[in-house]
């Protein structure tokens, strides 16, 4: 047996053993994976029929089903009765095949549900996931915006998260006036297909944002390290850096730019950064971080002057500098 | 045999012909595209292979595009331009019982593939129970001409290319594991500016070549343990700049306009590279149950970039004399930030829903930056500045949603924001002893706001709701920031199978500052107005309005005149009145074949002044006057035409027309243009 254990250890790399205890909870989570109970047969008068029964008049919604993602958990084959099949959603349909059909025998009818009850019914399975983490607060729930509204699980427009139609689409149905910012001249390219709303929103909620004073704008999909979610691709303008731009960090990208489109270029709130910067640095009342005013411009601008009318051709670094205070370079 | 033959080069010829037919009208046109074509392709059932089904689906063709005027905001607006494309693809593998031997499924759909200005593609492979993955690659060519910002000096015409890798195993057990890789890069050349031997001088032009490059890794896991599901993640992320900077030529201030500025740049070189890392943590704690839910997060990160400049220039400054100046930077900065939020919800009754959350966030932003400057061959010493901001945000609400009857809700709620901003701004000459010198300022801002809602659903496909929501904050930290704020938004929309009627009003008010140049204030009103209708399958209408409303009164402070230049208080008065509609319609004509015409108009028409300047004839007046609004009409109409020639086989064309038309410019500048695009494709389906 020594010898076996010794033959065994030779040629055996250097950190195997630490590498093989890495993967002991992952092969320990195959294992739970794999062991799962039978699930347990229907129990007398429990009203669940399986989707046998479902199939013989539904045969539609039937043929297609197995390219839908909740096919998982009937070819699982392990699932408890009431997480899997169309009962899985639509509860025990006993009575509805003993009425021979109809919406008003269905237990999870979901076109006749309340919509804090189709929320319940879909986080049965969906609220593990961190995404979802904050529905419970989000505006959309708030709104009774819930989970149909969006998604349509037996005929969606999309194969991956079933959506009812392709997504900007989706949220333009409601947010009428976002559809027209991303028709200005000036906007990030989402009718393009180079974003999603998603890119920058998480529809299921979020958290609170980490930039004004928290209480808006709603529903951001926090960046990296919980920043705006400009920052994911706009990595440049993240820092950090010696000289920052205060209002940038502590008031977001807002505060200059609209972020889905304008009708000014590089989606600039004003048509010129002259105004754009003037209205902040007029050195008045309280503001700034010195509580003092945000500073004024020099004498030495001169407006009159075409090279101080574009304030940026200058102040080079103006989402943040590490070497000039003024962000001249 | 001999019938397979024959079909294949039946086929074979319709589809060299379809495709010799688009490329020689595209030829014939020689001009641009919208978008891959929207027409039905009929849903393909797909082929059965084995245990598997599959679907596949092609686009492909040329796209073209004529453009008349301002080639530069054409390119910054929409950008595209002839050439062959795979306008679309899409491709599927399904698993019919769910039980594939390495994956149950694979999607991979594409867009714009073959130098389209934004392309795209995404794939999705999984196995059931064992793995899934996820990729996402895009990419945007991006141009714009920087006029507004620099005069036309800040021209770029990058690449920007994002990547998203993300694999999860065991994606539907209790314990799953995730891995992802993220990485986003800018490539391609544009002008920057540079200001050289005073601060008088002008921003003199100096092409880069930019490179950027950013890379995230993250590892982590979901686990569920006595009902709670406990997500950890490590992340790593790495930030590259290594952009090389010089000018091409000599540069002159006389070169860009700038007739009494004697300054030319004779060589220029200038190495910026930014090195970061920002590794960071992140928990989350999530549990859901009848009649309560919790959910807690906790995000810690380390941001760190190490940085050094090099600049050598030589030339003239602005009086004609010989001059030249080095500066070299070189130093650090560093940002620990934690977040932490605590949600708990409770559902006391089914009718009843209340959410408590806190919010906490730091972030402190420190750093030192050496700084020499050798000008003339004189060297000022080194001086060693530093700065700290530090922005500590505790926010605490309560919300309260209860249903009143099944026909309608109410909803309120009440946050509590606490922020302190904190700066410590610094300097040290190393020649001297004890010559570190700093202060400190801070800042704090308090926020109370308040939210009301109701919402209704008096008959079946009806639904209207009114929300409202009142703010009061002190110490605002800009003057444009929200401090005596409030909104409303109302809502109304009816929806039935085929139609869909809706119209919403929302406005944003805010006052910040009442001291003389020191007012602000804006007001924002948005008016929608939607119809949709679908008549069987053969024709759908959508069409919609929207009205975005926006004024604001600024104090502003700036200095002008001929001459000796004298600080001038005034107020911006800005206005902004946009009108934009749009318009589709889509006709089927049996299975044969479809049409989609559209229109799209986006009008700003400012505040209805007939001339920029509006009569004020004083210079200094007249700067602010002619920006203070901006008039355009932007308008696209489009029509995409999908013809059937065999079950599997489409040909598609497509034209849209944009215009472009500034009415006032912008500091005498007019960017206007108009371009005809189009398509013309061959989709094949199986």
């Amino acid at each position: 047996m020594r010898r076996i254990a010794f033959a065994m250890m030779q040629g055996v790399p250097p950190g195997y053993f630490m590498r093989t205890l890495m993967l002991w909870p992952i092969l320990t989570a195959l294992a739970m994976a794999q062991n799962q109970a039978a699930p347990p047969a229907s129990a007398p008068g429990s009203g669940f029929v399986g989707s046998n029964a479902c199939k013989t008049c539904h045969a539609d919604v039937w043929m297609n089903f197995y390219k839908n993602p909740h096919y998982k958990s009937i070819a699982s084959g392990k699932e408890t009765e009431e997480k899997t099949g169309c009962e899985g959603c639509h509860g025990p349909a006993q009575k509805h095949v003993q009425a021979g059909g109809g919406k008003p025998t269905i237990p999870h009818a979901f076109s006749l549900m309340q919509p804090k009850e189709i929320l319940q019914t879909c986080l049965g399975c969906h609220g593990k996931d961190m995404a979802r983490a904050n529905i419970q607060r989000s505006e959309h729930t708030g709104n009774d915006v819930v989970c149909t509204n969006c998604h349509s699980i037996h005929h969606a427009a999309t194969p991956k998260f079933l959506l009812a139609k392709k997504q900007n689409e989706l949220c333009y149905s409601c947010h009428a006036a976002q559809r027209a910012q991303f028709s200005m001249p000036s906007k990030h390219r989402v009718n393009e297909g180079f974003m999603q709303c998603s890119d920058c929103h998480n529809p299921h909620g979020s958290f609170s944002a980490t930039w004004k004073m928290g209480q808006r704008p709603h529903m951001m999909e926090q960046g990296p390290g919980g920043e705006t979610p400009c920052v994911k691709c706009h990595a440049d303008k993240r820092g950090p850096f010696v000289y920052e731009h205060a209002p940038v960090r502590v008031e977001g990208c807002e505060t200059c730019h609209a972020p889905h489109g304008s009708m000014n270029a590089k989606l600039l709130r004003r048509p010129v950064v002259l105004t754009l910067c003037l209205e902040c640095h007029n050195g008045a009342g309280s503001f700034g971080t010195r509580n003092n005013g945000v500073p004024i411009q020099s004498a030495k601008h001169n407006m009159l002057d075409p090279k101080f009318q574009k304030c940026t051709t200058c102040h080079v670094a103006l989402h943040g500098s590490n070497s000039d205070q003024y962000f001249l370079r | 045999m001999k019938t397979y033959i024959r079909m294949w080069t039946t086929n074979q010829i319709w589809t060299m012909a379809l495709l010799g037919a688009a490329l020689s009208t595209a030829t014939l046109t020689a001009q641009q595209v919208v978008a891959p074509s929207m027409a039905q392709v009929g849903s393909p059932r797909g082929e059965n292979t084995g245990n598997y089904n599959y679907t596949n689906s092609f686009e492909a063709g040329y796209r073209w595009s004529l453009v008349g005027g301002d080639l530069g905001e054409y390119r910054s607006d929409v950008n595209y331009r002839n050439g062959l494309r795979l306008l679309s693809s899409s491709f599927s593998i399904d698993s019919k019982d769910g039980h594939g031997h390495y994956f149950d499924q694979i999607l991979l759909n594409t867009q714009g593939l073959g130098n389209d200005p934004y392309q795209f593609a995404s794939l999705r492979i999984q196995k059931n129970r064992l793995y899934r993955y996820d990729l996402n690659w895009r990419s945007n060519d991006y141009f714009n001409p920087g006029l507004t910002v620099a005069g036309g000096l800040h021209r770029m015409d990058t690449v920007r290319r994002v990547q998203d890798h993300e694999l999860t195993l065991f994606p539907q057990a209790a314990f799953r594991v995730r891995a992802g890789y993220s990485h986003n890069s800018q490539d391609g050349p544009a002008l920057t500016t540079t200001q050289q031997f005073d601060s008088n001088s002008a921003g003199l032009p100096v092409f880069e070549d930019l490179q950027r490059r950013w890379n995230e890794f993250r590892l982590g896991a979901d686990a569920e343990i006595l009902g709670f599901k406990l997500t950890l993640q490590r992340r790593w992320d790495f930030y590259k700049e290594d952009t090389p900077y010089s000018s091409n030529g000599l540069v002159s201030a006389v070169g860009i306009g700038l007739a009494n500025d004697l300054t030319v740049l004779q060589q220029f070189r200038k190495g910026a590279p930014v090195h970061g890392r920002n590794p960071g943590w992140m928990g989350n704690l999530l549990a859901n149950h009848k009649r309560w839910a919790v959910n807690a997060r906790m995000n810690y990160s380390r941001g760190h970039n190490d940085f050094a400049v090099n600049e050598s220039a030589a030339g003239l400054n602005r009086f004609g004399s010989a001059t030249s100046q080095q500066v070299l930077v070189a130093g650090n900065a560093d940002r620990p930030v934690l977040v932490g939020d605590f949600n708990l919800s409770v559902f006391p009754t089914s009718r009843l829903t209340v959410v408590n959350n806190t919010s906490v966030s730091n972030v402190r932003i420190d750093g030192p930056s050496t700084f020499t400057d050798i000008y003339n061959g004189f060297n000022g010493g080194e001086t060693v500045y530093f700065r700290y901001l530090g922005i500590r945000t505790v926010t605490n609400s309560t919300d309260a949603n209860y249903r009143v009857k099944k026909w309608f809700a109410v909803y309120g709620g009440y946050r509590y924001t606490d922020r302190l901003v904190r700066s410590i701004e610094g300097f040290a000459l190393p020649a001297f002893a004890d010559s570190a010198t700093s202060s400190a300022y801070e800042t704090t801002n308090h926020l109370h706001a308040a939210t009301v809602g109701l919402r209704f659903k008096p008959v079946k496909g009806l639904t209207a709701s009114l929300e409202a929501e009142i703010g009061r904050a002190d110490n605002p930290l800009t003057p444009i920031s929200d401090k005596d704020y409030h909104t409303l938004n109302g809502r109304i929309e009816y929806r039935t199978r085929r139609l869909q009627l809706s119209s919403s009003y929302k406005q944003f008010y805010n006052i910040n500052g009442l001291a003389s140049y020191s007012v602000y204030a804006s007001h924002t009103r948005n008016y929608t107005a939607n119809a949709s209708y679908s008549l069987k399958d053969w024709f759908s209408l959508d069409a919609n309005y929207i009205k975005l409303h926006q004024d604001s009164v600024s104090g502003i402070a700036y200095f002008s005149g001929t001459g000796r230049s004298q600080l001038q208080n005034a107020s911006s008065l800005f206005v902004s009145n946009v009108h934009a509609a749009n318009l589709g319609a889509r006709f089927a004509f049996g299975k044969r074949a479809d049409l989609y015409v559209g229109y799209s108009i986006t009008e700003d028409t400012g505040d209805g002044r007939a001339t920029a300047a509006n009569g004020v004839t004083d210079l200094s007046g007249a700067i602010l006057a002619g920006v203070q609004t901006f008039p355009l009409t932007y308008q696209s109409p489009l029509g995409r035409l999908s013809v059937r020639i065999s079950p599997k086989l489409r040909w598609n064309a497509g034209y849209q027309f944009y215009n472009y038309h500034e009415q006032f410019g912008l500091l005498g500048q007019y960017q206007n243009f108009h371009a005809h695009t189009g398509y013309s494709s061959v989709t094949w389906a199986f």
